[in-house]
């Protein structure tokens, strides 16, 4: 490999299929966020039938949350995650949510707002990649939905194991691959033939949702995303599929 | 855990954490009594479900998840017992009976208890909401009517089967039959052993002339 090559290969990622310029990524996914941002909660309830709200109850029970702990629900888009943590931690915790995307932010904004979820939460605008608190800050980090579409994903990993208290343990829900041949097939069926248009339909953007299932495809699976965790300094990290896989809820813990 | 009852286990709080904030909106009584337990947490465990039922306040709202960290109070017990922790009395005669264990503020489960009794709807006004003043009358009535009939219905059944059962076929007998069926056992073990006595007298007054004759 050349040099040339090289330094072209480290500048470049996937955006869904395609391999772009790291720099090119963010704007590309942030152009796909300010599209589906307004629909995305109806799109979600659509394409996972609902269950979208089982797995992220199961990250909350998983994430051993109590009354005062301050949480990180990064890319929290339109904060699902948010509006639980902040009833569980109460008025003495802290929820911050954090995402990239200012139309998702202001989605999950207005949505918490109009629940009447106000007291413990903070908005904050981050690339995950540099998050911009102290070291040591939060007691659970949580980012659903989210790892795949960024950038340099060791550099968040590494970014959310600064920021996190000794002691803390951070949660990634995320697409992943399914365990059985079979069902490979019919969520591959799924995912390229429907999904899209049902994209199409209902948020008026297929190719938006054509990168998603391509983003999906190209995500790490099960094991190399522990293996970059055990890279980033978690410890005692596992995983648990649900659903057969189609979605994994990876933890850490930085001791 | 499996996958399968992951998301089991999910749906079912789920599904229980609607239902109780639904009837919580709907209960006259409101949220009235949440303030005392806000941000306390009690842990069910039911020998039925066999995973951890974690019901916290959070301000005029109901949590239910499996979160099992730091709970106030933890019960373990099961469906059939939690439904008679109704009545305070019985607390201790349930702990007694092994079907009901509490460890942590009994005085929370007490509260939790208390809110989830003093939950009151009124189903009329709510069903008047959604179909208008007079079907709800009507349905109402209906409902009663058709509740009376049934009873009337299940009692004149339950009559029927009796008198079919103890007098047409005679396959069961009834009580003052066993009352009596008693009652002649008892007077038969009276006599029997009156008539024990008897024998006993008898033998000894043999054997004291058998003892004089020799």
């Amino acid at each position: 490999m050349s040099a040339h090559d090289q330094d072209h290969q480290d500048n470049s990622t996937h955006f869904g299929y395609q391999t772009v310029d790291k720099n090119e990524k963010e704007s590309k996914v942030a152009s796909v966020f300010h599209s589906v941002a307004a629909q995305y909660d109806v799109m979600n309830d659509l394409m996972s039938f609902g269950i979208h709200r089982l797995w992220k109850r199961f990250t909350i029970d998983a994430s051993g949350i109590r009354p005062g702990n301050k949480v990180l629900d990064l890319a929290g888009g339109t904060g699902d995650l948010t509006a639980k943590f902040s009833q569980l931690v109460g008025k003495d915790g802290q929820v911050v949510l954090a995402d990239i995307n200012s139309s998702m932010l202001n989605v999950g904004r207005d949505k918490l707002r109009d629940r009447g979820l106000v007291q413990n939460i903070d908005y904050v605008q981050a690339n995950a990649q540099h998050l911009p608190f102290e070291d040591n800050t939060f007691d659970v980090i949580t980012i659903a939905f989210g790892l795949r579409n960024v950038t340099d994903k060791d550099e968040a990993l590494r970014s959310m194991y600064r920021v996190l208290k000794p002691g803390g343990r951070l949660l990634v829900l995320e697409f992943s691959k399914p365990e059985q041949e079979l069902l490979t097939k019919a969520y591959d069926f799924y995912s390229f033939n429907i999904l899209p248009k049902m994209g199409e339909l209902v948020a008026k953007d297929g190719d938006s949702y054509q990168y998603l299932a391509e983003s999906i495809r190209m995500h790490p699976n099960q094991e190399t995303l522990k293996e970059m965790m055990e890279t980033a300094g978690f410890e005692q990290t596992t995983f648990k599929n649900l659903t057969g896989g189609i979605v994994a809820l990876h933890k850490g813990y930085k001791f | 855990m499996t996958n399968t009852t992951a998301m089991y286990q999910q749906f079912i709080c789920a599904v229980l954490e609607t239902v109780i904030n639904k009837a919580l909106a709907l209960s006259l009584n409101g949220s009235k009594g949440l303030q005392s337990i806000n941000q306390k947490c009690l842990v069910v465990y039911l020998s039925e479900l066999g995973f951890p039922l974690s019901l916290m306040i959070c301000e005029d709202k109901v949590l239910v998840t499996s979160l099992n960290e730091h709970p106030d109070c933890v019960i373990n017990t099961s469906i059939k017992t939690l439904l008679a922790l109704k009545q305070d009395m019985q607390i201790t005669e349930l702990i007694k009976q092994d079907k009901l264990d509490i460890s942590g503020d009994l005085k929370v489960a007490q509260q939790f208890a208390q809110f989830f009794e003093k939950l009151d709807i009124d189903w009329q006004t709510e069903l008047a909401k959604h179909i208008g003043d007079i079907p709800t009358f009507k349905l109402t009535q209906l409902g009663k009517k058709l509740s009376r009939k049934l009873n009337f219905a299940a009692k004149q059944i339950e009559a029927d089967s009796t008198e079919w059962l103890v007098h047409e076929k005679r396959l069961v007998v009834s009580n003052s039959e066993v009352s009596s069926f008693n009652l002649q056992v008892s007077d038969l073990d009276v006599r029997t052993e009156a008539l024990t006595q008897k024998l006993t007298r008898i033998t000894q007054l043999i054997n004291n002339a058998k003892d004089i004759c020799e």
